[in-house]
């Protein structure tokens, strides 16, 4: 029973990931690229807790801290490149195009 | 017992992780996602590492524990924000409701 639940949360957590690339592929602006990194980074997080707990292992929990930190800072420094970089009112016009296609 | 509870705790964390992602994907703004994942994200994750706390077999330390889930609710609205800063000083395209009447 507690194995049939974990697999099951194991399975969930791989749907949020896959679920976060496909964000990542479509995304219409820059932004959303971004929002997406930073989820599939923190589903990877989610994931080194899930295996964390299969394996019995103490030493994920370094790298739960580590790959976390990691993501944070990749979307600071994108931000902060991307407030001197991105044009006004973005490169792209998301909305008008949905309606076309 | 202890380990039925750690794994249910576990389901309902990753169940409050596909719920942020399917609002990432389904949300049709900038603001709107970074709201979904903000507070969807940050919660599930932080509900799924008590679910690894509570887990009697691990040897895993209780305050590296307590610091992980302090670093996520520190560390993942604050990105969110930035998002929604940087989106809103840039003015990029956002949604409006086609039903309500424009005030301009």
């Amino acid at each position: 029973m507690s194995d049939l639940l974990f697999q099951i949360a194991l399975i969930l957590m791989g749907v949020a990931m896959l679920l976060g690339f496909y964000r990542m592929a479509k995304g219409p602006t820059v932004v959303d690229r971004i929002l997406a990194f930073d989820a599939v980074v923190l589903c990877t997080v989610g994931l080194t807790a899930l295996l964390s707990r299969w394996w019995q292992s103490e030493f994920f929990i370094e790298l739960i801290l580590i790959v976390s930190s990691l993501g944070f800072f990749g979307t600071v420094a994108f931000v902060f490149f991307l407030q001197e970089s991105l044009p006004y009112g973005g490169d792209e016009k998301p909305h008008e195009k949905e309606e076309e296609s | 017992m202890q380990e039925l509870l750690s794994s249910v705790v576990m389901l309902i964390g990753a169940i409050l992780i596909v719920i942020a992602m399917i609002g990432t994907v389904r949300f049709p703004d900038v603001f709107c996602r970074a709201h979904a994942l903000g507070k969807g994200l940050t919660f599930g994750l932080m509900v799924l590492l008590i679910g690894l706390w509570l887990d009697p077999y691990s040897e895993v330390s209780g305050l590296k524990i307590v610091a992980a889930i302090f670093f996520q609710f520190v560390t993942l609205p604050v990105a969110s924000h930035l998002l929604s800063r940087l989106s809103y000083e840039k003015n990029l395209p956002r949604y409006r409701n086609p039903t309500s009447s424009p005030k301009e």
